[in-house]
């Protein structure tokens, strides 16, 4: 399929592949039989390949390996780090890009390594894309790099100049760099905008479990805490904010949510968000911008309630509008809000993704409802991977069975 | 080696056997007899040297083995350090004495000797001895640099008159000595084969208030010192608890984390008194004394015993507090403790390691070792900074934007450090910081959280430690000095546990607080370690003269039963000097200790500054 100059079809050269997103769509691309060419980075004294050797494993796609091509580069040296001859040679097989890799961090103490991340390093790897007609440049931006001044939010480039956090910001700036470029050098693109993407719905698997993970983790590291002062320190200070045990056997530990209004949190599993872009892969528009976002977005009222029925809580209480003053919350509101503040700006969301150029990418193809069971599968999978850390060593291969209940989980 | 010799072999000479920090009571014999043969120490050497056939039963070894009543009182000191328990030492030794005159053997009593008479003459007769079994107890101490030698003579002078007449005494007969105070022993200094001069019986402190000083015989140790100072609401800069107040002057000039403000060296005193080489008595304030307060950049010979020193006190305010701020660099804490010195807040300034809580602070080196990855890698602690300081300096800390762990917050992570390791929220707080490092420090209820999670108590932090000594520990932790910051720094007696699995051997530089040197001597020392495979670590810094300069403490660790490994740290000790000297030379601001040794009572200005007021 050939739209407007972008092509459809491998090999791809894909950046990001050891992340969450980029993993997935290299396990899905593998998957479909196309061949992928890695371009990234070691990381904690690891090569690429072996982080990639993991990933396969992880995904059970091991046997796929022949698929796959790895250049181990440095995307802030110039070339990516690659020796000449291996940067030119990539530069001429003109294949089309996929570009994932990403500094998701927020926090403005981390601008500079955000943006150099994320605007900084582009022109080394658009410079791949340049030159042949075939190539099509797929950037792996953000719903939210739409900014935050508007409720609707169009599939189209980003005029906004207000942004919750650096990152935002970054991919705003990252996406408005890639269509200049690609348009200067006539290099045929497309931008796939995600909302949070979550594990896999079917299964509970995940890589990652930031953004929604995080306000479950910390609810039920609140919870040990005061079940901690419960069985060990006879309740002295839970008794002092009003946690007890409960005779069902959960635990009552009021908490109030303050959030600015009803909002929602946009939610996507991440197998729709890899079955959506490679439908987008396979019919690319030259120039369009896809919203990779749910039609009927997750209320913090739901989550919240599927997070207590979850960790065997009462007492937890969503409320729209200015938080209290800070002398009149209790502890673990205080901690619960620093648990959750990066994460703030994305709970009580009042953008509206409109998905034109998705729907019709993917023939409208929804993804599942937010509903419990989806919620359970996926934490108990972060249960079981210790919310990460032992994310490679779970018995069950590709993981269909392994999320197994933790300590006093859905009393 | 049985446990018990391997036990009576790994004394450290640190002497917490000599002072009462835990006020479970000093060992008898040893607060009648003085010698440090009559402590739990000595009794550890004498074992061991008998155990090895180095001395024969004699008069004085039957008096020390028997004057033990196996009170037990010893283990919970060396226990509290070291996690070494010497009442078996004690009992092998009794044992070990009874079963020798049971099976009738000779008791080998010292020949006549003229010069022991006369410095009996001197002394009285309990005071000086050359019998073997006390001698020995003189003879040895884990420094790698110094070989054995067992004195002829150990003499124990109480005034300076008398040390006075010893001297001349001992110049007449062409004795040469050393000197020692009987508090610690780790540097190589204190031993002769000639005599050995004990100052541990000149143990007075009389107080001067009127004009801010405490007069301090030369065998007082600084945790007594610092008790009987503190009981009249006052406070004074020393060193190591076990450490002579006086020796300790003489030998490095006292530096600890109050040197940040009550400076080092002669800042410390106010007069002294001295007995010279040739036995001629003198005070520093006499215009026509030997000028001590200036300083030679090389090694010095010793001049003069310090019979006494007129030390300064210093006011404390019942709002004094203390705030741990954790970094992630070394460089960020540095600045900070350079901003502290320079705007001059804070009393005391440290800049410590991360692992000052887990080993400091732990009872235990299982404890330590389980805990420490919760600060190193859980709250990515790498540094931290403490200052003591009153409320105003405190709160002056809070406005520039640190948050720290403060005292409650200390009590409460050490009272719960066991339950740490299991601590899953941490693991939370921990991926935060990736975005703003420390800022959950700045929750108004952090603490209330850490005590619901920590659910922090001394029987919690007692059952860390031998069960035997259990009920010990949980009562000494319910006392609330016991996990004062404040107190624990004046009083030090957590800092020894830094010996607690190896001997330390202190490097120590001053210099200015330029991240970049620090930095680079500081990778320095760490090659050079590593080169020899020994054990190494970051010790301290703390800001001296206002910031304008630090001294910066880098500790090299030993087994000092390990021939090989104490020949790696001798060529590690002598490559580390020259790397300094190297520094020294090219930055004309750094300075090695080494120079500093026996003229510890010069002007702070002379050695941290090359050039002004320097002889040379």
């Amino acid at each position: 399929m050939n739209r407007g100059g972008a092509t459809a079809g491998g090999p791809y050269l894909l950046t990001g592949a050891t992340g969450f997103l980029g993993s997935h769509v290299m396990a899905g691309l593998l998957k479909k039989g196309e061949g992928v060419v890695v371009v990234g980075r070691r990381a904690g004294g690891e090569s690429l390949a072996e982080r990639i050797r993991r990933l396969l494993e992880w995904f059970g796609i091991e046997h796929l390996q022949e698929r796959l091509e790895l250049h181990e580069a440095d995307f802030r040296e110039p070339r990516l780090g690659l020796r000449p001859d291996e940067y030119e040679l990539l530069r001429r097989r003109a294949l089309p890009i996929i570009h994932c890799a990403s500094d998701t961090r927020f926090a403005e103490k981390n601008r500079e390594a955000v943006m150099a991340a994320n605007v900084g390093s582009l022109a080394g790897i658009l410079d791949l894309a340049r030159g042949g007609p075939a190539r099509c440049f797929h950037f792996i931006s953000s719903a939210y790099a739409a900014g935050s001044d508007g409720a609707e939010c169009r599939e189209i480039p980003v005029h906004s100049r207000n942004f919750n956090n650096v990152y935002e910001e970054s991919k705003a700036l990252a996406e408005s760099a890639v269509l200049a470029f690609c348009r200067q050098h006539g290099v045929a693109h497309t931008i796939i905008r995600p909302a949070i993407v979550y594990g896999d719905a079917r299964t509970g698997r995940s890589l990652k479990f930031n953004a929604l993970y995080h306000p479950v983790r910390s609810l039920l590291q609140l919870r040990d805490i005061y079940l901690a002062d419960l069985g060990k320190n006879r309740g002295k200070k839970s008794a002092a904010c009003g946690v007890r045990l409960l005779k069902d056997g959960r635990l009552h530990l009021p908490l109030r949510i303050c959030i600015p209004n009803e909002g929602k949190i946009n939610l996507v599993p991440v197998d729709y968000f890899t079955a959506a872009t490679l439908a987008i892969l396979d019919g690319p528009e030259n120039g369009a911008i896809y919203h990779v976002a749910s039609r009927r977005p997750a209320a913090m009222a739901q989550l919240t309630a599927f997070s207590a029925r979850f960790l065997g809580l009462s007492g937890i209480e969503v409320i729209h509008g200015a938080a209290p003053a800070a002398e009149t919350r209790n502890p673990p509101e205080e901690l619960f809000d620093y648990f959750i503040r990066p994460y703030r700006p994305y709970i009580s969301d009042r953008r509206v993704f409109l998905r034109e150029n998705t729907d019709r990418a993917t023939g409208a193809m929804d993804p599942p409802d937010f509903d419990y069971d989806v919620f359970r599968r996926c934490m108990e999978y972060a249960v079981a991977a210790d919310w990460g850390r032992k994310l490679f060593s779970i018995p069950g291969g590709q993981g269909e069975k392994e999320g197994k209940r933790d300590k006093g989980v859905e009393r | 080696m049985t446990d018990v010799l391997k036990t009576a072999k790994n004394c450290r000479h640190y002497a917490m056997c000599k002072i009462d920090f835990l006020g479970s009571g000093l060992c008898r014999s040893g607060e009648e007899r003085h010698y440090v043969s009559f402590y739990p120490q000595g009794r550890m050497d004498l074992y061991a040297a008998l155990a090895e056939n180095r001395v024969p039963v004699t008069p004085q070894c039957v008096e020390i083995a028997e004057s033990c009543d196996l009170c037990g009182r010893c283990d919970y000191p060396c226990y509290f350090v070291t996690e070494m328990k010497p009442s078996a030492v004690m009992k092998a030794l009794k044992e070990h004495v009874r079963r020798y005159l049971e099976s009738g053997g000779e008791v080998l009593a010292p020949e006549k000797d003229g010069i022991l008479d006369g410095m009996k003459g001197i002394v009285g007769d309990g005071w000086a001895t050359n019998d073997r079994a006390i001698a020995v107890t003189y003879a040895d101490d884990p420094c790698p640099a110094a070989a054995p030698r067992l004195p002829a003579y150990v003499v124990m002078p109480d005034s300076s008159a008398e040390i006075s007449a010893l001297v001349k005494f001992l110049n007449r007969h062409g004795i040469p000595y050393a000197v020692r105070g009987n508090g610690s022993s780790v540097m190589g200094f204190v031993m002769s084969e000639g005599a050995v001069i004990d100052l541990g019986r000149m143990k007075t402190i009389d107080f001067d208030e009127k004009n801010w000083l405490v007069k301090v015989g030369a065998g007082v140790a600084a945790f007594d010192l610092q008790k009987a100072v503190v009981a009249r609401g006052y406070r004074v800069n020393v060193a190591e608890p076990s450490a002579l107040v006086c020796a300790n002057i003489m030998c490095s000039g006292i530096f600890s984390t109050f040197s940040a403000s009550y400076g080092t060296a002669a800042d410390n005193y106010v007069d002294a008194e001295f007995v010279g080489p040739d036995g001629g008595v003198f005070r520093l304030s006499d215009p026509a004394a030997p000028n001590l307060f200036g300083f030679r950049r090389e090694d010095a010979a010793l001049p003069g015993i310090c019979a006494s020193a007129a030390i300064r006190l210093h006011a404390v305010t019942a709002d004094e507090s203390a705030v741990f701020v954790p970094f992630t660099s070394l460089a960020g804490a540095l600045d900070f403790s350079r901003e502290c010195a320079m705007r001059r807040i804070g009393l005391a300034i440290g800049v410590l390691g991360g692992e000052y809580i887990s080993t400091f602070l732990s009872p235990t080196a299982k404890l330590a070792d389980q805990v420490k990855s919760a600060f190193r890698d859980k709250l990515k602690i790498a540094f931290l900074v403490l200052v003591i300081g009153d409320a105003h300096a405190l709160r002056a800390v809070r406005e520039m934007g640190y948050h720290g762990f403060d005292s409650r917050l200390m009590r409460i992570l050490n009272l719960g450090l066991p339950s740490l390791t299991s601590a899953g929220w941490l693991d939370l707080i921990g991926e935060l910081e990736e975005e703003e490092p420390f800022s959950y420090l700045g929750l108004a209820h952090f603490a209330d959280l850490a005590e619901a999670a920590l659910a922090p108590s001394p029987a919690q932090l007692a059952a860390a430690v031998d069960p035997e000594l259990r009920p010990f520990f949980e009562e000494i932790y319910a006392r609330p000095e016991m996990t004062d910051p404040v107190w624990l720094n004046m009083f030090r007696i957590v800092s020894a546990r830094m010996g607690r699995e190896k001997h330390v051997v202190a490097m120590i530089v001053y210099l200015p607080i330029d991240n970049r040197l620090i930095a680079e001597i500081d990778a320095e020392f760490r090659r050079i370690a590593g080169r020899h495979g020994l054990k190494n670590d970051f010790g301290f810094i703390t800001p001296l003269d206002n910031g304008k300069r630090c001294v910066f403490e880098y500790d090299y660790y030993l087994d000092q039963n390990d021939e090989e490994e104490k020949d790696r740290m001798r060529q590690a000790m002598m490559e580390a000097g020259m790397m300094i000297g190297k520094f020294a030379a090219e930055t004309g601001t750094v300075t090695w200790i080494r120079h500093v040794f026996r003229q510890g009572f010069c002007r702070k200005e002379c050695f941290l500054y090359q050039g002004a007021g320097v002889s040379e």
